[in-house]
């Protein structure tokens, strides 16, 4: 090896003995960990489920609709002669009949017609020879056994019809969009649906046709049915839409590379501070090797070479742990995941390595051109050489430079740029903040004690340090405490805001026919709970003219316009609807009028008095406002945005609609209800709800384990902040002994200084932890901000105890014989 | 008391056949054995001898910063080995002052502040009064608000002579107080040191390479080959 490698790493031997490299290394190897883990279960979980690759669609081109498909849209389709299959997928209950007491389960049913998928395969355990199940069986997923208690071989109950559970599904593509992707799935033959009678006209269900073919076939035929979509149809093709489960999916992507981003800064900072105090004691050593005539471009050489030789090590080390807590995690979304995921781009396991590297370089390059410059007469004057302005800009490039890489890595460029600049400019403000407060809270202290007035020069002395160290302690005692309010708090308070009596049953899909029998029904086991109608009607008209030409580019973007509107006719206005303008008919008025809900008045400029019309199947029905309702969308209850008065849609294609509440015992009635009449499509929110907390258990894990990381993080920064004050402390210490304090003095005037600061970062932290709570109680789940007390006392003391605890384990006390030997001559 | 004692003790530092070695690991370091030495109140000593010999050594025994590995140090007439750390700070604090070669300012410490730390370690009554008085002294009374780093290596040894004196201390121990300055700033310097010195009364020791330095004070000793010989002119 020739010198120069040789000389780096014989330096870097010796330097691994000191705090700063072993604090570098440690925030370098958390960094890289953290990258690779994030980069490849990000690239992992899009490839999956994202891109709609053809096998998450099970075909080319999907055209999805709300209502059953056209004869004309079907002939369309069949005229272009490529390959397609028909699927029918809504909400159930389904059941064990063998198992009374297990109450029925909220399931995803998908009728097929063979051959099904047209692109991918569906996996079952055991294997089974055809692509669907054989009529009168019944392949489901392996929640659904858990959950009823069946075993393969069982029967399933779905509406009026048993099946055999003849496998179990392990996973399929075309799962559907919405949140119907999330729920437990089973899959019968389109054959045996109409025998269940749980889908009758006017049903809510996704009827979609799956189609395949070459490419120019489909463009074409895309090209073909895109334009003529109605209302209720969606075209997915590959590429082009994103079924909800990627966005939900993808937002909690992004979420955790927005958290990763302040454990990657708080590691840049770490890495940053460390070859600062590096560079500074290097300076007589570069004076010296400079002075025997090694060549500037040498000497970085060899300080170049030192980094390297640190990413090598620390790259290995964090690639290896990012990969390996990557499998964990993904070991444990797998039963969650409708996919086997794709192993990795192969690249992106260096992505880690290669971030580490930008880190290191970027921040190391600034320092150790520096230190090429060192004039030699530093070794005769032993100070530090100025910075000129030359450094300051170069520092500046590396740091922007340095941003712009971390800010590309998390991919979602605002997002992550508002967060930094937030954190900047928190850090900066809760740094000022705290330094003020200290100062203010030190002023009693001064008057009455002398070390009181010790301690104002010590804050004045320090305030640099203390102004980083509280920023960085109080954002992540902030986020420490918002993270663990939240993930406990934060559900358990959105659900106790429904009131006790909120329903938690749904029936939608009621047919005329079975209206009368459920009333009796409801009326036998006193279920408090009104049937409401609901006709499919889209608002086309405004006041006697077509209504899109009279609104604003934002107004035609409004929901009540860009989809079906679920009307409603009653003689009573709804117990759980405000009214807050106009009048309620009394009995049945001569001409049809509306009642319209309060956002929609505003959101499309209406008034009392404007003439609605509404195409209802092809017939126009036209009514005027005549009240204005306020409407808590929450409530589940049936709710509505426009109300008839009683009259004018009778004459309609109808269903009906209710809700209600059942608790403990009475839960047995929601199975009574499914035997009576096997057909209705009930809905068991608590089941939803249960399905939806799984994935926020699981996002708040995953949120955990970053702030873990973030944490570490955080206190390795401190580590190394603390220690650097330390050498500084030392010499006050020093300075102060012999300008007549006691080492006992000195000692209390430090207990003092960290108590008062852990005390300060503790309440701002505190300040700040309630504010942001209170924000995410008001903007996501709209309930009242409550105050947590046990926060205002916990914070404080776990920061005092966490800046005397570190204070003390790093301070050596320092003798007095010692004190003059670090001050006499030369230093 | 204290002028009980300077009453009854008008040797300001007695110092009784003093050693001073260190053990290392290549062995025993013999720095001087069985030195005495003896000042007088009011009295001004320079120290010489070539690097390494002890001087600074030899000082922080004579401030009580160190004890002597044989022999008793007296400071204002008290023996040091008798007293504990708070009566030793307690003494440093009525009765000494420093400064070093390296000026050791606080970096973030304002002129002003920096001088005002040893008042306020004793308690006076209104320091930052007695520190502007103080750098008014040294010749920068416009320079109160400006940081280490603002001033110039002589300005920063005057803040450091203004912080010396500001505690009116009985003895001042200087530790090649010109060493990091260039010829004529050094030379102000010692007129500052000087000055004030003789203003005060104060007994001053102090350790220097430099000649001229040496030749302002009443008495001048060589530490050489671990023995101090008086040198007479
Ligand atoms: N604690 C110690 N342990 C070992 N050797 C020491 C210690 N303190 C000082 N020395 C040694 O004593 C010698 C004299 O030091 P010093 O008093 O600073 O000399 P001077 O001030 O005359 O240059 C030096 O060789 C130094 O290395
Ligand atoms: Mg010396």
């Amino acid at each position: 090896m020739s010198l120069l490698p040789r000389l780096a790493l014989q330096q870097l031997r010796t330097q691994l003995r000191t705090t700063e490299w072993r604090a570098l290394l440690l925030a370098s190897w958390l960094a890289i960990a953290l990258t690779t883990l994030l980069t490849l279960l990000g690239d992992r979980l899009e490839r999956g489920l994202l891109r709609e690759s053809a096998n998450i669609l099970g075909a080319d081109l999907v055209l999805s609709s709300s209502r059953p498909l056209t004869p004309e849209r079907l002939e369309q389709i069949h005229a272009t002669g490529v390959d397609q299959t028909r699927v029918v997928q809504f909400p159930s209950m389904v059941s064990n009949p063998a198992a009374q007491d297990r109450p029925p389960m909220l399931v995803s049913v998908r009728a097929a017609t063979a051959p099904y998928p047209l692109r991918g395969e569906i996996i079952t355990e055991p294997p089974q020879p055809g692509h669907l199940p054989t009529p009168g069986h019944v392949w489901v997923e392996a929640r659904v056994l858990d959950q009823l208690g069946l075993a393969l071989g069982d029967t399933l109950q779905l509406g009026y019809s048993r099946f055999t559970v003849s496998a179990e599904l392990i996973s399929s593509p075309d799962r559907g969009t919405g949140f119907r992707s999330f729920s437990p799935h089973i899959l019968i033959d389109r054959a045996d649906l109409d025998a269940t009678g749980v889908l009758a006209p006017g049903s809510r269900a996704s009827f979609r046709v799956l189609m395949r073919g070459d490419k120019e076939a489909i463009t074409a035929l895309e090209a073909m049915l895109r334009p003529r979509l109605a209302d209720h149809e969606r075209l997915l093709a590959l590429r082009t839409d994103q079924p909800l489960t990627g966005d939900a999916l993808g937002n909690a992507l992004a979420y955790l590379k927005l958290a990763a981003l302040v454990a990657l800064l708080l590691s840049a900072l770490t890495i940053l501070l460390s070859l600062r105090r590096f560079s500074l004691k290097q300076y007589s050593r570069s004076a010296l090797l400079l002075n025997l005539g090694l060549s500037p471009n040498q000497l970085v050489r060899v300080y170049l070479y030192q980094l390297l030789a640190a990413w090598l090590l620390v790259a290995v080390l964090g690639t290896l742990s990012g990969v390996l807590v990557e499998s964990a995690v993904q070991g444990w979304l797998t039963n969650l995941l409708p996919q086997r995921l794709p192993a990795p781009t192969p690249w992106l396991y260096f992505s880690g390595a290669a971030l580490g590297l930008a880190m290191l370089i970027l921040l190391g390059l600034p320092p150790v051109l520096s230190l090429a410059r060192i004039p030699v007469a530093h070794l005769l004057r032993g100070d530090a050489p100025p910075q000129d302005r030359r450094a300051r800009s170069l520092q500046v490039a590396c740091l922007a430079l340095l941003s712009i890489t971390l800010l590309l890595f998390l991919q979602t460029p605002w997002a992550a740029l508002v967060l930094l600049a937030l954190l900047l400019v928190g850090g900066v403000a809760f740094g000022y903040i705290a330094q003020s407060l200290l100062q203010w809270l030190s002023r009693p202290l001064a008057s009455r004690l002398l070390l009181g007035r010790l301690l104002q020069l010590r804050l004045r002395q320090q305030r640099k340090w203390h102004r980083l160290q509280s920023a960085v302690i109080v954002l992540l005692l902030t986020l420490l405490a918002v993270v663990w309010v939240s993930r406990a708090d934060l559900l358990a308070q959105w659900r106790a805001k429904f009131p006790v009596d909120t329903p938690n049953y749904f029936v939608i899909n009621i047919q005329p026919w079975q209206k009368e029998g459920l009333d009796r029904f409801m009326a036998e086991h006193r279920i408090d709970s009104d049937l409401y109608p609901m006709i499919r009607g889209r608002l086309n008209q405004l006041n006697g003219a077509p209504i899109r030409p009279q609104l604003t580019d934002e107004q035609l973007q409004d929901n009540t316009l860009r989809r079906e509107l679920n009307l409603s006719w009653m003689r009573e206005q709804p117990a759980h609807n405000d009214l807050l303008r106009g009048q309620w008919w009394d009995a049945t008025p001569e001409r049809p009028q509306i009642s319209v809900e309060q956002d929609m008045m505003e959101d499309l400029g209406l008034k009392l008095g404007d003439r609605l019309g509404f195409d209802i199947g092809g017939q126009q029905v036209e009514a005027e406002i005549t009240s204005e309702r306020q409407v808590e969308w929450t409530s589940f209850r049936p709710n509505f945005y426009v109300i008839f008065s009683p009259g004018a849609l009778e004459s309609y294609p109808t269903t009906w609609i209710t809700s209600f509440r059942l608790d403990g015992e009475r839960k047995q009635l929601a199975t009574q209800m499914l035997e009576a009449f096997p057909s209705l499509t009930l809905i068991d929110i608590d089941q939803l709800l249960a399905q939806l907390s799984v994935w926020l258990k699981r996002l708040g894990d995953s949120s955990a384990m970053l702030l873990a990381l973030t944490l570490a993080c955080g206190l390795i920064l401190m580590a190394v902040t603390l220690l650097q004050a330390l050498e500084q402390r030392r010499f006050e210490s020093a300075l102060m002994q012999t300008l007549g304090a006691s080492s006992e003095q000195t000692r209390q005037l430090d207990l003092l200084e960290f108590l008062l600061l852990g005390l300060t970062c503790g309440l701002l932290a505190g300040v700040a932890a309630e504010a942001t709570l209170a924000g995410l109680q008001l903007a996501l789940l709209d309930v009242e901000p409550r105050l947590h007390p046990w926060l205002w006392l916990i914070l404080p003391l776990l920061s005092s105890a966490f800046f005397v605890g570190i204070g003390f384990l790093i301070r050596r006390p320092l003798r007095l014989d010692q004190c003059y030997r670090l001050l006499r001559a030369g230093t | 008391m204290d002028m009980e004692q300077s009453t009854r003790h008008p040797l300001m530092i007695e110092a009784r056949d003093i050693s001073k070695h260190f053990d290392t690991e290549a062995g025993r370091v013999e720095l001087f054995s069985r030195l005495n030495l003896e000042v007088a109140r009011g009295e001004s000593l320079a120290i010489v001898g070539r690097s390494g010999a002890g001087k600074s050594t030899l000082l922080s025994l004579l401030a009580g910063l160190d004890t002597p590995s044989d022999g008793s140090v007296r400071i204002d007439g008290q023996l040091i080995e008798t007293l504990d750390d708070r009566q030793r700070a307690q003494l440093r604090a009525s009765t000494i002052s420093f400064i070093f070669q390296s000026f050791h300012l606080l970096p973030e410490l304002t002129a002003l502040d920096n001088v005002r730390l040893p008042l306020e370690i004793r308690g006076a009554a209104d320091p930052a009064h007695d520190a502007r008085h103080w750098l008014r002294e040294v010749g920068l009374g416009e320079r109160t608000d400006h940081y280490p780093a603002q001033l110039s290596g002589g300005e920063q040894q005057r803040v450091a002579i203004a912080r010396a004196f500001a505690t009116r201390p009985s003895l001042l121990f200087a530790d090649e107080p010109t060493g990091n300055l260039d010829e004529d700033t050094g030379a102000k310097i010692i007129e500052h040191l000087f000055r004030l010195n003789e203003q005060q009364g104060t007994t001053l020791i102090l350790i220097t390479h430099d000649a001229e330095l040496a030749a302002r004070c009443q008495r001048r000793l060589r530490l050489h080959n671990g023995a101090l010989e008086e040198l007479v002119t």
